[in-house]
């Protein structure tokens, strides 16, 4: 090896070390602020401190550690969770079924759609629920007669994303259900051939593939606004 | 109809204690109304009577049934929580039946209660309304309703007053004093204001720190507060609390600017209580120099500072004649209004 080489081999090295750092600097520093006391927290360059479990404590008693864990799945890229999947659906025979397609909708919309609907439960107050468990009611059944009517809008909005977020989803639905299953937004990325792009096709494809979005849109915002003005209480 | 019995109750949140040992009877027909400041354990012991909250310890007995374990349907007991909690999207008929429905009555009579119910309370043109398009007086009505609708064995208000405008709270008050009085049922009524819950109560118990400072009637717990706490808690203004010492039937504040005849008081340290009413500004006695008047109309209250001891005093309107800012007067007490607390276990002596 040359001396410029090394040089160069010692340049890129230290680039990358650089680099590593820039990325994961900041990283380590929330890592070890997790850990800090609040007097310690104010000084970055502090490396050594008694570590607390305080801060882990409030996240993890105050339910934002369940919240953010429902989303866990949505930190990796799709492709990291596709080729599983996949591999499942061989091993049960499901490969290219909409089963597969469907329950890996599933782990993808569910989070989403629960995390949506956090804010509608939690606008209904405890109140309501307790008033009708004193006016008779046991526990779920207090739960479906007042509180889910409340969170209604809640639930049609949320249903309207759901349906949109699987609805259009190409990229599991390619890989799991190529052909005999394949679903609208897969059959329209079949007009792009080795032939070229059979445009005129493709765009009345999509066409129709927009239609249901309309409708079902359509009937939610509709009730959507009628739920939110008709019985909206102040507490 | 029944009387309410706590037995030894005990409410622990993790390791903090919020309501201890608590013996309290609540007799059958009485309004009773739990009195303290915000964190005393007023509400969580109405929400233990509810059965919204498990008890740590002890049992509570709705006439001679044991409810402890019970869930909160199986104790026949009506709640109006503060907001209300009004079922938004139920109309106002539909709201004050819900305890019936709940219960699988029939159709038929539920109509029939709603409208008995809500013609009581004024309620029947707004019986097909939503929730949402009544004034706070109006929801407060509906919630009523919809307790009495069942004819439960008691009745739990959780401060319910506390969201009205102060006319209307006024009012109400005054009609809920009615309605208990003409149904003869057992409430309990829970509030941080005093005033509230001396004009409401048959019987006021003042908790503090998760215990019961106090209980007997309002004019009981007003003559002869038992300790330091209740004596600055119940009554407005707030009472004069001296401390000083009482020496030869003279009690001379330990700052120094009030001295007080005292008869038969026992000689020795003390904590001197005088009710802003029975602070006479008249001729004689302590020198004081007037702060502040603050009219009410009927009477003003009167801050008076005696050398470096500022007092609250009540004058009513007809003796209010020279009463002005910068004036000096003569502060005296009214003869046997004295109160005397322990100044080292603050009790009443």
């Amino acid at each position: 090896m040359t001396g410029s080489r090394k040089i160069s081999q010692w340049l890129t090295n230290a680039l990358l070390i650089f680099a590593v750092f820039m990325v994961g600097g900041p990283f380590l520093w929330v890592l070890l602020g997790s850990f800090k006391t609040e007097q310690a927290i104010n000084n970055p360059l502090q490396l050594l401190f008694v570590p607390t479990l305080e801060n882990w404590s409030i996240v993890i008693e105050g339910g934002s550690f369940t919240r953010f864990g429902i989303l866990s799945a949505q930190v990796l890229p799709p492709a990291v969770l596709v080729f599983p999947f996949l591999a499942m659906a061989y091993a049960l025979r499901l490969n290219d079924t909409l089963v597969a397609v469907t329950v890996a909708h599933i782990s993808l919309v569910l989070p989403v759609v629960t995390w949506f609907l956090i804010g509608f439960f939690e606008a209904v107050p405890k109140e309501i629920e307790e008033q009708a468990q004193v006016d008779g009611l046991g526990r779920f059944a207090a739960f479906r007669a007042v509180v889910l009517p409340q969170v209604a809008p809640g639930l049609g909005a949320a249903a309207v994303f759901g349906f949109v977020l699987s609805w259009n989803d190409l990229f599991y639905a390619l890989i799991l259900a190529p052909g005999n299953a394949k679903t609208l937004p897969v059959a329209i990325a079949g007009f792009n051939t080795f032939r070229g792009v059979q445009l005129g096709a493709m765009c009345a494809a999509i066409l129709v593939s927009v239609v249901p979005v309309l409708i079902a849109s359509f009937f939610v915002q509709r009730r959507l606004v009628r739920g939110i003005s008709g019985g909206s209480l102040k507490y | 109809m029944a009387s309410i019995s706590l037995q030894n109750v005990t409410k622990r949140f993790g390791d903090v204690t919020v309501v201890e040992d608590l013996d309290l009877e609540l007799e059958h027909g009485q309004f009773t109304v739990l009195v303290g400041p915000s964190g005393c354990g007023k509400t969580t012991t109405l929400r233990m009577i509810a059965g919204l909250e498990e008890t740590s310890g002890g049992r509570i007995l709705v006439g001679d049934v044991d409810v402890t374990g019970l869930e909160p349907k199986d104790r026949d007991i009506a709640m109006v929580f503060q907001n209300y909690a009004l079922y938004g999207h139920l109309s106002v008929r539909r709201n004050i039946g819900f305890p019936l429905k709940a219960r699988g009555v029939a159709k038929e009579e539920i109509d029939l209660r709603v409208t008995e119910v809500a013609e009581s309370l004024s309620l029947t043109h707004l019986l097909e309304r939503l929730p949402g398009q009544l004034s706070g007086g109006q929801q407060q009505r509906v919630a009523i309703g919809r307790a009495i609708i069942r004819q439960p064995k008691a009745f739990l208000f959780d401060e319910p007053l506390s969201n009205l405008d102060a006319k209307l709270r006024l009012e109400m008050r005054t009609e809920l004093l009615r309605l208990q009085r003409q149904l003869g049922v057992t409430a309990v009524f829970v509030t941080h204001d005093q005033e509230e819950a001396m004009t409401l109560s048959d019987k006021v118990v003042v908790m503090r720190d998760g215990r019961v400072a106090q209980q007997g009637t309002p004019a009981s717990v007003y003559a002869e507060p038992a300790d330091t706490f209740v004596a600055a808690f119940v009554g407005s203004p707030t009472m004069n609390l001296l401390p000083g010492e009482v020496a030869d039937g003279v009690f001379r504040s330990a700052t120094p600017g009030l001295v007080l005849p005292t008869e038969g008081m026992v000689p020795g340290p003390v904590i001197l209580g005088l009710r802003p009413e029975d602070a006479l500004l008249t001729p004689g006695g302590s020198d004081g120099t007037i702060d502040l008047v603050e009219l009410l109309g009927p009477r003003a209250i009167v801050r008076v500072r005696c050398a470096e001891i500022a007092l609250t005093t009540v004058v009513e309107g007809s003796a209010l004649a020279g009463i002005t800012e910068g004036a000096t007067v003569g502060v005296q007490a009214r003869p046997g209004s004295l109160h005397a607390f322990d100044p080292d276990t603050q009790q009443r002596r």
